[in-house]
């Protein structure tokens, strides 16, 4: 073989050794394996040129020895690398460099174009100028292929970078692209399994399409969410149901049509504000007024509901906004006075305050509220209750009960003084009249004073913060009972320890109970008993039934229908105040009255709470 | 270096082994045997065990020493200087690292030259010489060979100092130089051909065509022989292939047999497209490439103090009755000659590259103290 054939069939051998390997340092290595191999060099190094500043850089990239420290030809070639502040480019135009070291090694460094250089060492022979020569289009082939394996390198990095980004996000995300005009996926991350129910492996290679798809019921209604513009909103079949999505399609490279799908879940937030727009709309429409001042004794609304538009007949809430707080109470005193309670406490509950319209006219509310932050400031939020109405009744009750109770009662004195005296006067028959009106002046007396305790009822309100031992009240029951009606018969059923959250009230329900059995009995011995029991209305862990059963006649229809509905009509009413006492008393402790003939007469149940163990006792007669 | 021979290592080797480490003058022995039981034997752990200093070496067909061929008995070369033995486990495992196995800094640490033997029967020989050159080029001499048997009974045959191994391969550093000489004799005779196809070791096509239609033709023109699977080995060993390189001799690859399809097994990697000729050598030409390789090996140190040489086994096979003249050519200038005749050769001579040859002759002259 001449040496021309060998030289060329070694440059083809190295041409083979030279190719985009998994790494550069790979491909570096292999390429310079096969210079050394093939050209019988006993060193070598791969060297890439960097910019660095104003000097250029030439770190190793592959070399043999793979530690070439002490390597003497390979330093020698190194000496003629441009020292820090000399020309880089005088270096190149100097390529190919031939040189001898001292112990008669020779070095060659050789052009690696828009890369780098090569550095080959031979001990006992050279590379000779024709075989050198041939080798600048290997070296432009080296210099691709690192080049080539350099942009690889940045592109897996990239794409490890975007693989990273796509696992991360949270979201639901597809990596897909168009084959033959139908878009199918190449990779989905897990969220996507998770909220499409399809994973990895069944969904690559199927159209997106078929993934994702609209619900049976809503085909297509908010389109197929491909039309490359921005974030829509869409509905799509998930894994659980049907969730709604701030949809994008996003082009990887348009021109692949590869593209990323992201599905941001925005199910929960859809029905957080549909649950907010459904929460505005019954604020919006309460008959109250709801709304959000500024403190101080002027205050700024920053926000009302059309309730208190209403209330305030004000035209608009744009228009109501525009007002100062100060301008709706009657007296701007109030104002402050009411502003500093709710900065001070925190909050307030039913605080009444005389208010008026846009238009001035006077009104009655109620305002509760509390003083919250926001922004960094302090902000009130309201509700106000026109309670007009009520407080004009009130007046009408006061005058009432003061009419019932004083005016009637002196006229009563007077009439009793009358009767008195007329009866001194008269006798036989007359006397009987006198007797009469005697007897109506009584019931009258019983009837104011039972109006004053009705009075006295509602004056304590349905606030109960006492529990009442049913044994104790029952047992002090019977004893007034039996000194009141010693007549009649009561018995009461062993009673287990029971509390019911009540307070004396009760006490005055049950007595008023027992005297209606007696008094109006028609049996010769009237006899009542009285038994506790679990509710069976109601569940009986938490409620009690006290039960009292008399022989008597019965209730009459009219009132009973009164009591069983709480209302009261000109057809279908009462005799007097005595089965209302009971039911408004059992009403304002939180409980329920029932009345049923029973086969000996009538059966009235108290359905009552039970009292939690922590709620203080208060004795039956506290405040008798 | 001091030299003794065993021929009968069941009885002599271990006290001479003793012998040779306790003397003085002795930091480290290499120790070269034949197939002996003795050397086979479980036992004969404990007695490299036993030795002080370090032993390193291994079983080969045959030894060489004062001049002719032994056929039985061991070598125990007794060196002056301390050596640094590694070993390389697992050549055969693709995925295995070697580099990792050898330390870089010997050349630093001022050592020189280092004997390289490898299970001749593991794959990865030449992976294993690549990892070797990767990390000291010429920076360190070397000079070995393949152990083991013709009859590649898969038995352990490198002594190292972690016992008697195989599958393996054991370098021995040692701080002084060595002149080395490498050589053949074949020349070309056909080609160049085209590796078209080709399986590490196997090669399925030349130029398209099948290896030993092609190959035969080549011998057919050569010697009017017709090559076929019954009388290939015999052929074949006049007749390797040759992987060219600039610059030197070219690489031997030694064809051993063929199978039905006509892909023919070598001795050695062939790397698809790369190029192959066909040589053939005469006894003359191989004997005188031994004695180039031989003075080229002396002409390497200022003071030669022995002979150390690696010759293949299948260059006995060729040139038969000629191999005599062979060993004369090796052991002239009447320098203590040691050696083996291996199974593939490993050698570099300080310039070039390191290459795994076969039917080549490795020649280091030790340079005297």
């Amino acid at each position: 073989m001449t040496d021309r054939q060998q030289r060329i069939q070694a440059l083809y051998e190295i041409a083979l050794s030279i190719g985009p390997k998994e790494s550069l340092e790979a491909t570096a290595d292999a390429a310079l394996s096969g210079y050394l191999k093939k050209l019988n060099c006993s060193v070598g190094a791969i060297f890439q040129r960097l910019p660095h500043g104003a000097d250029t850089d030439y770190p190793i990239v592959a070399s043999i020895p793979a530690s070439p420290g002490t390597n003497e030809t390979l330093a020698a070639a190194r000496e003629e690398f441009p020292a820090a502040g000399t020309t880089h480019r005088e270096f190149v135009d100097r390529l190919p460099i031939a040189g001898e070291t001292a112990d008669g090694s020779h070095y060659y460094i050789l052009e690696l174009p828009e890369f780098g250089v090569l550095a080959l060492g031979k001990r006992g022979g050279e590379i000779d100028r024709l075989t050198r020569s041939a080798l600048a289009p290997l070296n432009e082939k080296l210099a691709e292929a690192c080049r080539s394996q350099l942009i690889e390198t940045q592109l897996r990095t990239e794409r490890n970078r975007f693989e990273a980004v796509f696992d991360a996000i949270p979201e639901p995300v597809a990596n897909t692209v168009v084959e033959d005009g139908v878009e199918r996926v190449t990779r989905v991350n897990r969220p996507f399994e998770e909220t499409f129910g399809h994973s990895e492996g069944a969904a690559r290679g199927r159209p997106i399409g078929e993934l994702v798809a609209p619900p049976a019921d809503h085909p297509r209604a908010d389109g197929d969410g491909n039309s490359g513009a921005g974030p829509t909103e869409i509905r799509r079949e998930t894994a659980d149901g049907v969730g709604e999505f701030l949809f994008r399609r996003v082009p990887v490279d348009a021109d692949d049509g590869e593209y990323i799908h992201l599905y941001v879940d925005i199910t929960a937030q859809k029905r957080r504000q549909q649950q907010f727009e459904r929460y505005e709309r019954l604020v919006e429409n309460l008959p109250i007024g709801v709304y959000r001042t500024t403190p101080g004794p002027e205050g700024e609304f920053r926000l009302v509901n059309q309730g208190l538009v209403d209330i305030l007949e004000g035209s608009s809430k744009t228009d109501l906004e525009k007002l100062s707080v100060t301008d709706i109470y009657v007296d701007p005193t109030e104002r402050k006075q009411f502003s500093d309670q709710l900065l001070e406490q925190g909050s307030v509950e039913g605080v009444e305050l005389q208010l008026q319209t846009v238009d001035g006219n006077p009104i009655w509310c109620e305002v509760s509220g509390i003083a919250v932050e926001e922004v960094g400031e302090t902000v009130f939020e309201l509700a106000l209750q026109d309670i007009t109405e009520r407080k004009e009744r009130q007046q009408q009750l006061a005058v009432l009960n003061r009419v019932l109770r004083h005016n009637l009662r002196n006229g009563l004195n007077v009439i009793r003084g009358n009767a008195a005296l007329l009866a001194d006067g008269v006798d036989g028959e007359l006397q009987s009249h006198v007797t009469a009106i005697e007897d109506r002046i009584d019931s009258l007396e019983q009837l104011s004073q039972k109006a004053g305790t009705v009075r006295s009822l509602f004056d304590q309100g349905r606030e109960v913060n006492s529990r009442c031992d049913l044994a104790e009240l029952l047992s002090e029951v019977a004893d007034d009972f039996a000194e009141r009606h010693p007549e009649a018969t009561l018995s009461v059923d062993e009673v287990d320890p029971v509390h019911v959250r009540a307070d004396v009230r009760l006490k005055l329900a049950v007595l008023e109970l027992l005297d209606n059995a007696v008094v109006h009995n028609d049996k010769p011995v009237p006899t009542v008993s009285i038994s506790v029991s679990d509710s069976e209305s109601k569940p009986g862990d938490g409620w009690v039934d006290v039960s009292i059963t008399d022989n008597g006649p019965g209730i009459p229809e009219d009132e009973r229908r009164a009591i069983e509905t709480g209302e009261e009509t000109p057809l279908q009413h009462g005799t007097g105040l005595g089965l209302w006492l009971v039911y408004w008393t059992v009403s304002l402790l939180g409980g329920d009255i029932s009345i049923a003939d029973v086969p000996s007469g009538t059966q009235i149940v108290l359905t009552l709470p039970r009292a939690l163990e922590t709620t203080r006792v208060q004795p039956p007669n506290a405040d008798s | 270096m001091e030299v003794t021979y065993c021929s009968d290592p069941g009885k002599g080797l271990e006290p001479a082994l003793r012998s040779t480490a306790s003397s003085a003058s002795v930091e480290g022995v290499l120790l070269l045997s034949t197939p002996d039981p003795a050397v086979r034997s479980p036992d004969f752990e404990s007695v490299l065990a036993a030795v002080e200093t370090p032993v390193f070496g291994g079983i080969f067909p045959e030894l060489v020493y004062e001049g002719e061929r032994r056929k039985q008995g061991a070598l125990i070369v007794g060196l002056p200087s301390e050596p640094v033995v590694t070993t390389v486990p697992s050549l055969g495992d693709d995925a295995a690292a070697f580099g990792e196995a050898l330390d870089a800094s010997l050349p630093a640490a001022g050592y020189e030259t280092a004997f390289v033997f490898v299970d001749a029967h593991a794959s990865g020989i030449e992976s294993f010489v690549d990892s070797l050159f990767r990390t000291y080029s010429v920076e360190l001499n070397f000079l070995g060979g393949g152990a083991g048997t013709l009859e590649a009974d898969d038995e352990p045959c490198l002594f190292t100092d972690e016992g008697v191994v195989g599958d393996a391969a054991v370098v021995a550093a040692i701080p002084e130089s060595m002149g080395i000489g490498v050589k053949h004799g074949w020349q070309e005779v056909a080609g160049p051909f085209r590796v078209t196809e080709a399986e590490g070791s196997t090669l399925h096509t030349l130029d398209g065509e099948s290896a030993l239609s092609v190959y035969s033709d080549v011998v057919d023109d050569a010697t009017g022989t017709t090559v076929n699977r019954e009388n290939f080995f015999e052929t074949a060993k006049s007749y390797p292939f040759g992987q060219t390189r600039m610059d030197g001799e070219q690489i031997v690859r030694d064809p051993f047999s063929v199978d039905a399809e006509g892909a023919i097994d070598c001795f050695g990697e062939l790397p698809e497209g790369e190029f192959l000729t066909v040589l053939e050598g005469d006894p003359d030409s191989l004997v005188a490439a031994t004695r180039t390789a031989a003075a080229d090996a002396q002409a390497g140190v200022d003071s030669p103090a022995g002979i150390v040489c690696f010759d293949c086994i299948s260059r006995v096979l060729y040139l038969e009755s000629a191999f005599d003249r062979e060993l004369a050519a090796l052991t002239a200038d009447e320098l203590p000659a040691v050696g083996a005749l291996t199974i593939g050769e490993i050698a570099n001579d300080g310039t070039g590259h390191l290459d795994y040859y076969n039917k080549t002759a490795v020649v280091g002259a030790i340079e005297s103290p």
